[in-house]
């Protein structure tokens, strides 16, 4: 694409929909409103009901960091990428938990695991075609792979550990994956793994698994993205401002059960202040507020008079913790740990948060399996705290007194939960002084065993909906000396045989565990390893073109663009 | 003289801007320490990809080959982003009509209201007018842009829907849109210029009202407004023409990120604060290199039309 024509779609793109409108444009907007009058009535028959077609403009405060499947590894952009390409198995377009459930995508069903945990095989959809209209064949999903890995894929240390031949490839020593066997002919997928591996379906589901032309380049194509199975294509891509996803021509002859085929084209544009992008969506002008991003509190009770019948708080699977250091007194005490846990007063932090926090106690979010029905050991997150107790527990420990540091990011509004919590430890009979470090520095930091953090704020979204993910911040092996993950520093020989256990069983067999998952969980907290006080709320803002009930809010991806629809 | 007085500029600008690249270079590739391909790549890279990176930057070989290789990929436009994978200095050709756009309308205004201000001040220095221009001048120079950006797209964008909330038109494509996207983002970012500008003048002004020439004009004869403009404003202006070069291409540089970033402009500027939020190298390196450049070559041509103003100065 020549930089001539990609200035020409620049501009193109960065004329707003309906913006600058003056009052005069509004006047002759009504006169051509009044004069379709008799049309519109006859329409009324449809009213009520989402209608298919027209453009909707969603706004982004963060741009992808890139629309390369095989690259993009950000929330903002697999938000695009999920409905553009789709990978062997995909996620439920639903709601809440049921969001979380695989379903088969590219390949005809969910695939057959081996007793051993090791090879899982797949068959192909016959008859598959790609956007732009090549046939999609087995072999391509090789090619799809050994893509994202050479291509330095965020996360692509989930495929390189554990197929087999993978790390080979990535180092440059084998010029395929071992591992990857492929037929053309009856459509086959073998994929053997170095140790069982549970999530491994939830890797394949990420787009930067999903299959490719094989005639794709090895190299990075960020603004004309690869041809992909999916309802949508995404086309114009002008790097950090705006790109547009439009219906995939080649979809509708080979639908795939449980992916809606889309109702509208979507222009994307990135909108750096979060003001205007609130403010547009309110008055109409643009339709979806980006869930990625913060209403800003001098808005949100506008938003919330004036729009409350197209405005939510979706529950995102991602939690707001103190970590307490078992190592380190005083949270070597079982007792000042349940004080912790006894003495937050989660309504406080979530009013910190802009009420975008929900109350909670459990380690396994709402929405992700595994998550806990059984009462909080340590009293009502949504009641008032008992400070009574969580002082005569310090007092019990006979640690009462002892120095803390706390540990903090200078973000708000990590920052202002810090402030609060050391307060707490105050009021209970510690002596506690904050530590506030840099929020690019702040994870190094704690994270360095030889800064013997004792306790601090920390946070944890998922990667993929299995419990194992979150576990890992929990797991004994997780304790490293620089990039430690286990905050916390637990090493529970209980925890450490459960996730044992449960992590090889395969996602798509992740019903038969659930109540495995739920009892760990409720062990965990009965052992106060941390304090849990809320899992993230975002938004879920459009104008009042867009049929709100019919967009789901998907537990991985957020708006699901593909149930986007005009009234 | 003149011509003379242009060659030995040119001549110096030429030197400077050869210093420029290799302070540029130096800060960012030799003096931080430690292996600068690592830097370069960023923090996800494997070690085949900062392998790649130091062969390609020739980060192996010795400095003088480093400063080649790097001017190279820089002049001839190959410099890629390492978390995007994207052409930078396309990205940057792509964001400077929007930056340009900002800059040029934005400098005019600035000029043209705090030039008047500076002169209705002095001309009625101490009286209600001049404390009634003070007190506004204040005002502008204590409000935070972001602040009146935001109060401004509350109530015109939001409210009152006279002007478009955020974004860039190109002014080819539509010359009555560019106007109305710019409108707001020029008035934002010449607020503080115009109350500077306007208090430098009018000490200025009144400096030079004092001065023995400006006495013997007047006994001369002349009419008050042709020695306010021949003698006293022209000997005024050369300190706020030097400015206005400087702040017009901090402005062209990128420098405007706050405007930009609330105005959602699409500009250099904003290029620039995502390439720092995600501390990607190459565009960073390169739009300092731009910025740089720019207050260059544009205090080379302020220096010029000062020389045209103030025949002393080719003498310097």
């Amino acid at each position: 694409m020549s930089n001539h024509v990609l200035r020409d779609i620049h501009n193109d793109a960065r004329t707003p929909v309906r913006e600058g409108e003056s009052n005069v444009n509004r006047v002759l907007r009504l006169f051509v409103c009044l004069s379709l009058l008799p049309a519109v009535l006859v329409g009324l028959s449809a009213c009520g009901s989402s209608t298919s077609g027209g453009t909707i403009t969603v706004l982004m405060g963060t741009a992808p960091d890139s629309l390369d499947p095989g690259i993009g590894a950000t929330t903002q952009s697999m938000e695009a990428t999920w409905i553009a390409y789709t990978g062997l198995v995909t996620y439920a377009h639903s709601n809440g938990e049921a969001g979380t459930k695989l379903i088969p995508g590219a390949a005809e069903s969910l695939p057959t695991v081996s007793s051993d945990g090791k090879t899982y095989t797949f068959k192909l959809r016959p008859g598959l075609v790609y956007s732009d209209g090549t046939l999609v064949r087995a072999s391509d999903f090789a090619h799809a792979i050994e893509r994202t890995i050479k291509l330095n894929w965020g996360n692509k240390g989930m495929l390189t550990e554990h197929i087999v031949g993978g790390e080979a490839f990535d180092k440059g020593k084998a010029s395929s994956i071992s591992g990857i066997k492929t037929d053309d002919a009856t459509g086959t997928i073998k994929i053997t793994l170095t140790v069982p591996y549970g999530p491994f379906l939830n890797v394949l589901a990420f787009p930067a698994a999903a299959l490719l032309p094989s005639s794709t380049p090895m190299s990075a194509q960020p603004n004309n993205p690869p041809a992909g199975i999916g309802p949508y294509e995404i086309t114009n891509v002008i790097s950090n401002r705006s790109f547009e996803l439009k219906r995939n021509p080649n979809w509708p002859a080979h639908s795939i059960p449980g992916i809606p085929s889309g109702h509208a084209d979507i222009d994307v544009r990135i909108v750096s202040n979060n003001q205007s992008e609130a403010e547009q969506v309110l008055s109409g002008s643009a339709d979806v507020f980006d869930y990625n991003d913060t209403i800003p509190p001098t808005l949100i009770s506008k938003v919330e008079s004036q729009a409350s019948e197209r405005y939510a708080k979706e529950p995102t699977v991602s939690g707001e913790f103190f970590f307490l250091n078992v190592k380190s007194k005083p949270f070597s005490s079982p007792l000042v740990r349940q004080a912790v846990n006894w003495a937050l007063d989660r309504r406080a932090l979530d009013r910190l948060d802009s009420g975008m926090l929900q109350p909670a106690c459990f380690f396994l979010p709402t929405g992700m399996p595994g998550h806990p029905t059984a009462p909080c050991p340590y009293g009502d997150p949504g009641a008032a705290p008992n400070l009574a107790k969580a002082k005569e527990l310090v007092k019990q420990s006979g640690l009462a007194g002892t120095t803390v540091s706390v540990w903090g990011q200078a973000r708000s509004p990590h920052k202002e939960f810090v402030d609060y919590y050391t307060g707490v430890l105050n009021a209970i009979g510690l002596k506690a002084t904050e530590k506030i470090v840099a929020s690019e520095q702040y994870y190094a930091t704690i994270g360095n065993l030889s800064t013997n953090a004792q306790t601090g704020w920390a946070s944890f979204s998922q990667d993929f909906p299995n419990p194992s993910d979150f576990y890992q911040l929990l797991d004994a092996h997780s304790i490293l000396p620089k990039e430690n993950h286990n905050l916390s520093q637990v090493e529970d020989p209980h925890i450490q045989s459960e996730i044992a256990s449960l992590s090889p069983v395969p996602s798509s067999q992740l019903d038969s565990v659930v109540g495995r998952w739920q009892s760990l969980d409720e062990y965990t907290a009965k052992q106060a390893y941390l304090a849990e006080f809320g899992y993230d709320e975002a938004p879920k803002f459009v104008s009042q073109r867009i049929d709100f009930g019919a967009l789901v809010f998907h537990p991985v991806y957020g708006d699901d663009w593909s149930t986007l629809a005009l009234k | 003289m003149m011509g003379r007085f242009i060659v030995r500029r040119l001549l110096s600008l030429l030197a400077v801007l050869f210093a420029i690249t290799v302070l540029t270079f130096l800060i960012f590739q030799a003096i931080p320490g430690g292996d600068p391909a690592v830097r370069m790549a960023g923090r996800t890279a494997t070690p085949q990809e900062v392998n790649d990176v130091r062969q390609q930057w020739g980060f192996d070989q010795p400095i003088y080959v480093q400063y080649a290789k790097t001017m190279q990929k820089i002049f001839d436009g190959s410099v890629v982003s390492y978390r995007q994978q994207i052409n930078v200095e396309e990205e940057i050709a792509r964001d400077l009509p929007a930056t340009v756009s900002l800059a040029v309308g934005a400098a005019i205004i600035w000029l043209l209201f705090g030039v008047l201000a500076g002169i209705a001040s002095a001309m009625h220095a101490g009286r209600p007018l001049d404390r009634a221009l003070g007190l506004l001048a204040l005002t502008g120079l204590s409000t935070p842009v972001f602040l009146l950006g935001a109060v401004m797209l509350y109530y015109l964008g939001y409210k009152l829907k006279l002007l478009p909330l955020e974004g860039y038109v190109g002014l080819t494509s539509d010359p009555w849109g560019w106007f109305t996207h710019m409108l707001m983002p020029w008035i934002a970012l010449s607020v503080v210029s115009i109350g500077v500008y306007s208090r430098v003048l009018r000490s200025n002004l009144l400096d030079t009202m004092g001065e023995d020439y400006v006495r013997t004009a007047r006994a001369k004869g002349l009419s008050e407004r042709r020695v306010l403009i021949r003698h006293v404003l022209r000997n005024s202006l050369a300190p706020i023409i030097a400015l206005w070069g400087l702040d017009f291409a901090w402005v062209i540089g990128g420098g405007a990120i706050l405007v930009e970033s609330v105005f959602n402009l699409g500009g250099v500027g904003e290029y620039a604060a995502q390439s720092i939020q995600s501390l990607d190298v190459p565009p960073v390196m390169v739009i300092t290199m731009l910025v740089a450049c720019a207050v260059v070559i544009t205090s080379a041509i302020v220096d010029v039309v000062n020389a045209a103003l103030d025949p002393r100065v080719r003498l310097q």
